[in-house]
């Protein structure tokens, strides 16, 4: 088992530098169509940023919220798009409509039910965003601290 | 070991056919350590101070590579549990092993999977699989899997498969099926979306038990519809599953209770921007579902196949987190004071935000929440004696089990200052929950402030206050985080059950801890005192026992 391991990891080791993609995977929207990650988010130079959030995570919903207030002035400089990734189970799946739009939001919404994306990417805790661009993750931000979205403003403008 | 190999010699074969071809490499690295520490002040419910378990440095720890090359993906997920896995986690956990592996073909049509996979239909109330690795569940089944779409509205799933318990596989095979067919666009129904959805589950289990009055072959089946139009939408789920033993007491089939069971969800709901409002509704009888009979009730949520979360509102206040209720969808009728066949109850939500420059929303808007939930036990007949029986009515209310009447309003003052006041009052029976005794009533006030010193720098506080009626009576806690920048974060926070009957458990628990993030990567630290009771995350919980102790994780994903 242990020599598993180690093939493993100089296997992986090998391709350490390879530029990561998002996966493959189809996540339904709040009107129950099927959007592919990959395959729907694909226009060429666009910033595609994808939020990881869900209905019961306080501080993603400050940073949904902060970002939403600041939406329009970004679109105005940069071609880009905002996508919530809400990784509510069948627990709380049922809050997400209502709360989005009590809030007004104004992101496409994608429901990762059973965690497929989620768990593809690795993701420990949520807020987690990843910034995609081209097909290829270009910057990704763990967690939310009031002021992240300025910071993530200026590296969105360095890319 | 021989599927390791197999798949090991799949992998490299691999990389040899694709070798002109760039594969792309991913994954990630979690571990969560702690040092457990004696703690001779702080004394459990049997004034028993707490204690270092046996190997007092414990550390879970997960290694997760992908590999992804045209339409190929392979995974393998490695773990150890050293020198034993953390406590209250499920002992069949240890040492360094192989957990999870996959081989994965899909286009725009197909995708198969063969090795380890997580899947669920419909609600989940059937079969989900899935990793909750702070709760301590991987639940996925090794098999294989098929998914087949034609179209964009048309969807069959068919899989066969045994579940992960440990680092082996339940006795007990499963298979299943789920289709779901987008009929408004069959139909060409515009500005309206109307989705069904059938299922079936079995599960083949050999019984031991001579002379079984139950067939080894338990079936399940569901059917689904959703329908929205425009801000209306609706949605229902039934589920069936086939006559079973009933196991009341751990470890022990009831040859002589053959039960079916069934359940019952309806959501309903109406939003627009500025405003949203739903309903959900649910009753469920003998559902527990596991892929081994004998598995029910274990404390460690392992061979569980499908996902019964209670529906309420997942506060994120820790006094609002004492009091958590579990969904009931267990027979019990061992007792005449004490019987159960299900449970029956809904939840309402309403969210609305006064616009800014309205008179209430000031200058940025204020957000308001407000949640109800009420289950109770099923009522109907119930025969404790020789032969135990019961029978349901369909839609009426036994016992209370739980409340909660929840208000939360969010404020926005101005650049600097956020605040969030919070009202939420609960009825938590215990006895009933539990199995234990106790009816408790609550009245928790929680307050949340931020305050941005500068565009990087905050400091969030909050404050609550539960008064309860019983059991551990008050509480109050305090929460205090400072945010240098956006990568470094130190917070302290303690719960102090001051209002407790008994002097000697008026206990403290106290918290500090720092917390480093970079990029996909994040480390923290932390000294301080675990509280005993639920661990919940997404409507599982787990049991855990006073701890005190230092905690180490570091989680990074490539």
């Amino acid at each position: 088992m242990k020599n598993l391991m180690t093939i493993l990891i100089c296997l992986f080791g090998f391709f350490l530098n390879a530029q990561t993609q998002m996966p493959n995977v189809s996540l339904n929207d709040l009107e129950g169509k099927k959007i592919s990650i990959t395959n729907d988010f694909n226009e060429k130079d666009k910033i595609y940023v994808f939020s990881f959030w869900a209905t019961w995570c306080t501080p993603c919903i400050n940073e949904l919220d902060e970002m939403n207030d600041v939406l329009e002035d970004w679109k105005k400089e940069l071609n880009l798009e905002v996508i919530a990734i809400a990784t509510d189970d069948s627990r709380t799946q049922k809050r997400i409509k209502p709360l989005v739009n009590g809030k007004g939001w104004e992101y496409k919404i994608l429901l990762d039910s059973n965690q497929d994306l989620k768990r593809a990417l690795s993701i420990v805790n949520i807020p987690y965003t990843v910034v995609v661009k081209n097909g290829v993750i270009v910057h990704i931000q763990n967690g939310y601290v009031p002021g992240s979205e300025s910071e993530l403003y200026q590296k969105l403008k360095s890319l | 070991m021989m599927n390791k190999k197999i798949f090991l010699g799949f992998l490299l074969v691999a990389f040899n056919v694709f070798s002109q071809e760039k594969g792309v490499f991913s994954g990630g690295f979690e571990t969560n350590a702690q040092w457990y520490l004696n703690d001779p002040d702080f004394l459990d419910e049997f004034y028993n101070p707490v204690s270092h378990p046996e190997n007092p440095l414990r550390s879970n720890s997960y290694l997760l590579l992908n590999y992804k090359i045209k339409n190929w993906s392979f995974g393998i997920q490695g773990e150890s549990y050293l020198q034993d896995a953390l406590l209250n986690y499920n002992p069949k956990y240890e040492k360094v092993n192989v957990g999870t592996y996959f081989a994965q073909y899909k286009n725009e049509k197909i995708d198969v999977t063969a090795g380890y996979f997580y899947e669920q239909f419909g609600s989940g109330l059937l079969l989900r699989t899935w990793e909750d690795r702070a709760l301590g569940i991987n639940n996925s089944l090794r098999g294989i899997r098929f998914i087949y779409k034609p179209t964009n509205y048309f969807t069959l799933k068919t899989l066969y498969g045994q579940q992960r318990t440990g680092f082996d596989v339940s006795k007990g095979k499963i298979f299943g099926a789920d289709f779901e067919l987008g009929l408004s666009d069959v139909l060409k129904i515009e500005n309206s979306d109307l989705t069904i959805g059938f299922n079936t589950v079995g599960r083949y289990e050999k019984t031991d038990i001579a002379n079984p009055n139950f067939d080894n072959l338990t079936m399940t089946y569901g059917g689904r519809v959703n329908y929205s139009h425009n801000s209306f939408y609706v949605s229902s789920e039934f589920d069936y599953k086939s006559k079973d033993a009933v196991v009341q007491v751990r470890n022990q089939i009831d040859n002589n209770l053959i039960k079916s069971g069934n359940a019952l969800l309806f959501n309903m709901g109406y939003s627009k921007k500025g405003f949203g409002v739903d309903g959900t509704f649910r009753r469920l009888e003998n559902m527990s579902f596991y892929s081994e009979r004998l598995a029910k009730g274990n404390q460690y949520n392992d061979m569980i196949l499908n996902y019964v979360p209670s529906l309420t509102k997942q506060h994120h206040y820790n006094l609002a987190n004492i009091y958590v209720y579990q969904a009931q969808p267990n027979v019990i009728i061992n007792d005449a004071s004490l019987v159960k066949a299900g449970e029956i109850g809904g939840q309402i939500d309403l969210f609305y935000n006064f616009k800014k420059g309205s008179k209430i929303g000031g200058k940025y808007g204020t957000k308001v929440a407000v949640n109800y939930s009420q289950y109770h036990g099923l009522a109907g007949t119930f025969y404790i004696y020789s032969p135990q029986d019961y029978s349901t009515e369909f839609l009426s209310f036994g016992k209370k089990y739980f409340s909660d009447a929840n208000l939360e309003i969010t404020k926005k003052w101005d650049e600097k200052w956020q605040t969030v006041f919070t009202y939420i009052n609960q009825y938590y029976n215990k006895k009933f929950v539990e199995e234990i005794y106790g009816e408790i009533k609550t009245n928790i006030i929680g307050v949340e402030a931020i305050y941005k010193f500068n565009p990087t720098h905050s400091v969030r506080t909050q404050a609550e206050h539960m008064w309860a009626n019983s059991d551990k009576k008050n509480w109050a806690a305090l929460l205090a985080e400072f945010n240098f920048g956006t990568k470094y974060t130190f917070y302290v926070s303690d719960l102090y059950n001051y209002g407790n009957d008994d002097s000697r458990l008026r206990n403290h628990y106290f918290l500090f801890g720092n917390s480093f993030r970079y990029k996909s990567t994040r480390l923290s630290l932390s000294y301080g005192r675990q509280r005993g009771g639920l661990v919940c995350v997404g409507g599982v919980c787990r049991y855990v026992k006073e701890s005190t102790g230092f905690s180490f994780s570091i989680n990074t994903s490539f």
